[in-house]
């Protein structure tokens, strides 16, 4: 007690000694984390200012590949189409996901085999999925369009219209949510029920419930689900890539399927413009980050965490 | 308190042994002759460059890889197998499944293997960019003859007039193929000579039902695929001229492309989409030609190789041509599989062996008979022993591989962004949003940069 400065250094010592032996436990991932991802994403940076081929060495361009980015149209296209289908297809997916989750979570006899009826489809790989849906949105003989004629619609041209592509494509996103409607399940049932004894009591209805103490609630998870959504709907790749095989070109009709990642590899490793690619990576980096600071922003208007107040 | 030490040493200890393995790995990738260890199935019996002059008689391994499927390795490898047993000193080990995309990985990294089969759009691209071996020594210096192989082949090996791979088989572009019963219903009895004869069977073989639906087509001249190659080069058109410009918007490109809009014009883009889109999946039972939706079709000699025989249901003929240019009979494209050699390959000089193996008549002879591909030897195409029953159905192909007026679409760093606008403006002009002209002046436009620069 006395020696309070000798025991302040123990402490330092001692300190010092479990640092160090921290960051030799966790070692594995920082090295894997330093050669795997930080070195790739700094030279990605690295060689977006430079023309590269994988052969010759690297070189220096400065902002060159992203002044001509800037005027590509194709860089337009994809981005419009990525957008469109990140804007359009995010919020309903999610609000198609949760009116599910809450239909699984009344009290219903056999609710388990409802549950994994639903969320079987999330298993089937993308690219089978997609070639199934494929056959589903097939404008002469698939089931929709033959469903459509019954009620006397005339379905679209679902997969070779352009205008009809990347809807076609949302529409099959909502067979995937199971993911979405399991976590949403899992939230909802995290809602304390004294809640909604007490709304009971005061006479307040289920649509009233629901907008006051069930949505709130859950509001964190759907932060999250729209971050992650976000994000993966910026990556969207495999589904569009097949669905434009049919068309045999690699943007699908009218370059209506030619998303953002599908132009970067189509620029990376069929013309071997890597420079160029990586530009492309860096401004998804961007716009990406962009977007969900202006979600975790607004968020704090909208997500209540059980902890708050 | 010292068990912790030692402890600490011997995590430090580990950890540091890892990172250096880690840092040999990455020192590998940047060595242009890596280790015959770190590479991955080639050169376990490598002599070093050193000793290969003075004891050539150790066999060398080396890694050929190919695109083909383990079902449709069958040929190859018999092939392989054949030179391996009677090659003294080469080994020949073998890899399928390798896509362009693994390819390009293991070219660009310190493992390459020795020699490859790919996809003929691929090499200008990659040799451009370094990764190709340049044959033209190796050609020299061992005589190969380039004249003895299918020219129109040849040419697509070719970039800035430097040999860069071997056509070592072709696909081929130059037939009509058709369904007898369609063409025996609407009373037609033999195939259409001229383009304009075409199209006129084409309403004649055209099907409608009351509310107007198409319910049998004639023909659909971007089926399977917008061919920018293929009517092209049936109007006798270019896309490089001797000085370096770019070519879309010469006149045949752009009647070939107004040909094709005419159908479009003709027959409904609506009705022609809708109809596209419910025929059934091509080289199955339901391909629409064997099903008779479709009456017509560009044919490649992989199509309908049974169906296609004297009593079959499909019919094939000459491709027609252009009723004013009588002298482009005959025309068509080609499009080879090329094998090449990677610039960082170990054993070049051994690769180059093999590929000469693989261009000789006997095993394009044998390969072709196999695989039922058409040979790029000329001699081959007449060579008595392809002319077997069983092959029957090959020989027209032989013999229309032999017509001059087979072209190609001309290899190049730039081919894949050429190729891809030409497919792009291709489609809106089809669609008649805008002029054939205009799409390809829009082509040139963009392309004649690329050209410029590389």
């Amino acid at each position: 007690m006395a020696k309070v400065s000798g025991n302040a250094v123990g402490i330092r010592k001692r300190e010092r000694k479990l640092l160090v032996k921290g960051l030799l436990f966790t070692s594995p991932w920082i090295i894997g984390f330093l050669i795997f991802q930080l070195y790739p994403i700094l030279a990605s940076f690295y060689y977006s200012l430079t023309e590269y081929n994988l052969f010759k060495p690297p070189e220096w361009v400065g902002f060159g590949n992203y002044k001509d980015l800037f005027q590509d149209d194709k860089f337009y296209k994809s981005m419009y189409n990525t957008l469109y289908i990140t804007i359009v297809g995010v919020v309903p997916h999610m609000a198609y996901a949760l009116l599910m989750a809450l239909l699984l979570n009344a009290k219903v006899k056999g609710q388990s085999i409802y549950r994994t009826i639903y969320f079987l489809p999330t298993l089937v790989p993308a690219v089978a999925g997609s070639l199934l849906w494929m056959w589903l949105l097939n404008s002469q003989y698939g089931l929709i369009n033959m469903g459509l004629e019954a009620i006397g619609i005339m379905g679209p041209n679902w997969l070779v219209d352009p205008d009809w592509t990347k809807p076609s494509l949302i529409l099959m996103g909502f067979w995937g949510t199971g993911t979405i409607t399991v976590m949403y399940l899992a939230a909802l049932q995290d809602v304390p029920k004294m809640f909604y004894e007490a709304a009971e009591i005061d006479g307040a209805s289920k649509w009233r419930q629901f907008w006051t103490i069930t949505f709130p609630s859950i509001s964190p998870m759907t932060l999250f689900q729209l971050i992650m959504m976000l994000i993966s709907s910026f990556q969207y790749f495999t589904e569009g890539m097949v669905f434009a095989e049919a068309s045999q070109s690699v943007g699908g009709p009218e370059n209506s399927l030619l998303f953002y990642s599908i132009y970067l590899y189509q620029q990376a490793f069929s013309f071997l413009n890597m420079g160029y690619a990586s530009a492309m990576a860096w401004i998804l980096f961007v716009v990406v980050m962009l977007f969900s600071l202006v979600i975790f922003k607004t968020s704090a208007r909208w997500v209540y965490y059980g902890g708050d107040k | 308190m010292s068990m912790f030490g030692k402890k600490t040493m011997a995590i430090t200890g580990s950890t540091i042994l890892s990172l250096s393995l880690l840092a040999g790995c990455g020192s590998n990738d940047n060595e242009e002759n890596a280790s015959p260890g770190a590479s991955s199935g080639s050169a376990t019996n490598a002599s070093s460059p050193a000793s290969e002059s003075s004891a050539p008689k150790e066999k060398v391994e080396i890694s050929f890889w190919t695109t083909y499927s383990d079902q449709d390795a069958g040929p190859i490898t018999a092939l392989v197998d054949q030179f391996n047993q009677t090659n003294d000193h080469i080994t020949v080990k073998m890899l399928g499944n390798q896509d362009p995309t693994k390819q390009l990985t293991a070219i660009s990294g310190g493992a390459a293997p020795d020699i490859l089969l790919t996809y003929w759009n691929n090499i200008g691209p990659w040799a451009d960019a370094g990764a190709v071996l340049d044959l033209t020594d190796k050609i020299s210096q061992s005589g190969f003859d380039i004249g003895s192989v299918v020219p129109a082949a040849m040419d697509r090996m070719k970039i800035n007039d430097k040999y860069y791979a071997m056509p070592f088989t072709m696909s081929m572009a130059n037939s009509l193929m058709y369904n007898k019963k369609d063409f025996a219903d609407a009373g037609l009895t033999k195939p259409p000579e001229t383009l304009e004869e075409m199209f006129d069977y084409a309403k004649k073989l055209t099907k409608k039902d009351d509310s107007g639906n198409i319910t049998q087509i004639g023909f659909i001249p971007d089926y399977p695929w917008i061919d920018n190659v293929f009517w092209p080069v049936v109007f006798g058109g270019s896309w490089l001229d001797d000085s370096g410009k770019v070519t879309p918007n010469a006149e045949a490109n752009v009647k070939s492309i107004e040909y094709q809009r005419s159908f479009y014009e003709e027959f409904g883009q609506n009705q022609i989409d809708k109809f596209k889109s419910g025929m059934g999946k091509r080289g199955t039972p339901q391909d629409p030609l064997l099903t008779g939706q479709l009456a017509m079709y560009i044919g490649w000699e992989y199509n309908f190789m049974p169906e296609r025989g004297e009593d079959g249901p499909i019919g094939v003929a000459a491709f027609p041509y252009p009723a004013d240019r009588p002298e482009l009979k005959g025309s068509g494209m080609v499009s080879p599989r090329a094998v090449f050699i990677p610039q960082k390959a170990k054993h070049a000089d051994e690769a180059w062996e093999f590929m000469q193996y693989l261009m000789t008549t006997d095993a394009q002879v044998k390969y072709s008979l196999e695989a039922h591909v058409i040979p790029t030897i000329t001699a081959a195409l007449s060579d008595e022993r392809l002319m077997v029953e069983e092959n029957k159905t090959m020989w027209e192909f032989y013999e229309r591989a032999k017509s001059e007026n087979l072209n190609g679409f001309p290899n190049s760093a730039y081919i894949n962004e050429y190729l891809q606008a030409l497919t792009e403006e291709t489609e809106k002009a089809l669609k008649g949003t805008i002029s054939a002209q205009e799409a390809m002046d829009n082509v040139a436009k963009k392309i004649q940069p690329l050209a410029d620069g590389k």
